[in-house]
């Protein structure tokens, strides 16, 4: 019987919400809940495939599905898969539920402890004249009620707390106990890819509440680190949560399309889980942006999890379940990105762009001190895909 | 004071009849208060065999050890297989539907003129 296993409890930095023992009991049930549909439920729905969806496709088209979009027509009238879909779709929406219900007891208490933890480490630079784009205002993306940018009281913080939780949640603690496994193992990557990279400037575009740039700083302790994020209560959270773990950034609110930063300003730029976020225009935007902010040689890298093209076409389309049904508009088109041909559109030579997968680190240390290795749910069964150019 | 209690964008129909959703919904948040609920009552049961002293703000208060979290993931991964029986009823049967026809298919691959 599979069990979700948590080795370690998130840590309870200095803005994190804390939780009475229902609140608690109610994210370990869907942590639990999470994890049974991912190890056993979803198992069923290949079965149903090759039983019965697969044959019905192959009975009215005379042939197997070509990709994984026919997969998903095959697919579309398939009870089984529709029955976990609409399991996986609930999960979400009280994983968002169990991560609000303690931030909105203690929301006064963590907005002034965000002020409390404020310093001067690092920095906060708020613009209330950036506006959220519409690719964030169409809908809200993964669920997440308000999405990044929304705020419910002056100085909020609320949708930073409910982030850094529901993440933790989401991923059943395997990004480990900061939820830093996207930085830590993009990190790796920059490192093992260009091994003489000594970036004066790094920074993370779309930083959300920090849990992806604070490996920068520790894997690049000489270098001064930067995040934006268009959404004033993530940074007011990003912040305070840096401070209170002793790392220095400089926080600012900017659109990663357009910013403010001189030209060459940075050596090495990263983003994570944020291309699928954007929209076709607004990641190539992103990425002109990124060759004017690149010193000569400068890096850019965009950590995902990986695109259809390398995957088995079932696997592809369980992969596309967040388009459709998860706020995640732009999730299957940013999955087929090829790497040269937007590096050669956005003033990138394409011969310097590259990919790669990239294991996650948490898994490998997990691995290494339990002997057993296991696929995370979050795609790619334990490694990030990561592409980019350098200037 | 209330966050935003649902996320924008038009929610995907799972079923022919929307109460159908609801009801599914429903059921699970359910689900998930039946195991706030026992953990509650585990945590109580945990207070009188240790002889701590019981009190509301001792419940409300409790913090699991390890052990406690691990056998509580137990507890629950056994609640959910039971919940969810249906689901897995289905699930087993289609599995069991694949090795019959993967064996009818070896069947033919060795009796085929083709092989």
């Amino acid at each position: 019987m599979a069990v979700a296993g948590e080795l370690t409890e998130q840590f309870a930095h200095g803005v994190l919400p804390k939780t009475t023992s229902e609140e608690y009991s109610r994210q370990e049930f869907v942590k639990s809940l999470k994890f049974h549909l991912a190890s056993t439920i979803s198992l069923g729905i290949k079965a149903a495939y090759r039983v019965r969806a697969e044959p019905a496709f192959k009975r009215a088209k005379g042939r197997e599905p070509k990709g994984y979009r026919e997969v998903q027509q095959a697919m579309a009238g398939e009870p089984y898969y529709q029955f976990w879909s609409a399991m996986q779709r609930n999960s979400q929406e009280m994983m968002w539920k169990s991560a609000q219900i303690p931030v909105e007891r203690q929301l006064p208490s963590l907005i002034s402890a965000s002020k409390d933890a404020a310093g001067t480490r690092g920095s906060l630079t708020l613009d209330p004249t950036v506006e959220a784009p519409r690719y964030h205002r169409l809908v809200d993306i993964h669920c997440m009620p308000g999405g990044y940018h929304t705020e419910f009281a002056d100085e909020d913080v609320a949708n930073g707390a409910v982030y850094d939780r529901a993440v933790y949640v989401y991923v059943m603690g395997r990004m480990g106990p900061l939820n830093s496994d996207i930085g830590d193992s993009t990190a790796n990557f920059v490192n093992a890819r260009f091994p003489n990279v000594k970036p004066r400037r790094i920074l993370d575009m779309g930083c959300g509440v920090g849990h992806s740039t604070l490996p920068y700083v520790e894997m690049f302790p000489d270098a001064e680190m930067y995040g934006i994020d268009v959404g004033a209560p993530v940074l007011r959270y990003a912040h305070a949560r840096a401070e209170s773990l002793g790392k220095a950034v400089h926080y600012s609110q900017q659109n990663a399309e357009k910013t403010n930063f001189p030209d060459s300003y940075f050596d090495l730029i990263v983003s994570h889980i944020l291309v699928h976020e954007t929209s076709h225009v607004a990641i190539r935007n992103i990425m002109r942006e990124c060759h004017r902010l690149l010193s000569p040689g400068g890096i850019v890298a965009h950590t995902e999890t990986p695109p259809y093209r390398q995957l088995d076409q079932f696997d592809a389309f369980m992969l596309d379940w967040d388009t459709r049904n998860n706020n995640e508009p732009f999730w299957a088109a940013s999955h087929e990105i090829v790497p040269a041909e937007i590096a050669a559109e956005t003033g990138f030579a394409a011969s310097s762009a590259f990919e790669g997968l990239q294991p996650s680190a948490y898994e490998f240390a997990e691995a290494q001190r339990t002997k057993v290795f296991q696929g995370g749910d979050f795609g790619g069964g334990g490694a990030w895909y990561v592409w980019g150019a350098q200037k | 004071m209330s966050l935003q209690k649902g996320a924008k964008g038009e929610r995907p129909r799972y079923f022919a009849d929307p109460g159908i959703d609801k009801v599914l919904s429903m059921t699970m948040a359910l689900t998930g208060e039946v195991a706030v609920m026992r953990d509650r009552l585990d945590s109580l049961e945990r207070l009188l065999e240790a002889d701590q002293p019981v009190s509301r703000e001792a419940l409300d208060g409790y913090v699991p050890d390890d052990a406690t979290r691990a056998e509580r993931d137990h507890w629950r991964a056994r609640f959910l297989e039971i919940v969810l029986r249906a689901v897995h009823q289905e699930r087993e049967a289609l599995e069991r539907r694949l090795n019959e026809r993967s064996y009818s298919s070896v069947i033919e691959a060795v009796e085929s003129k083709d092989a």
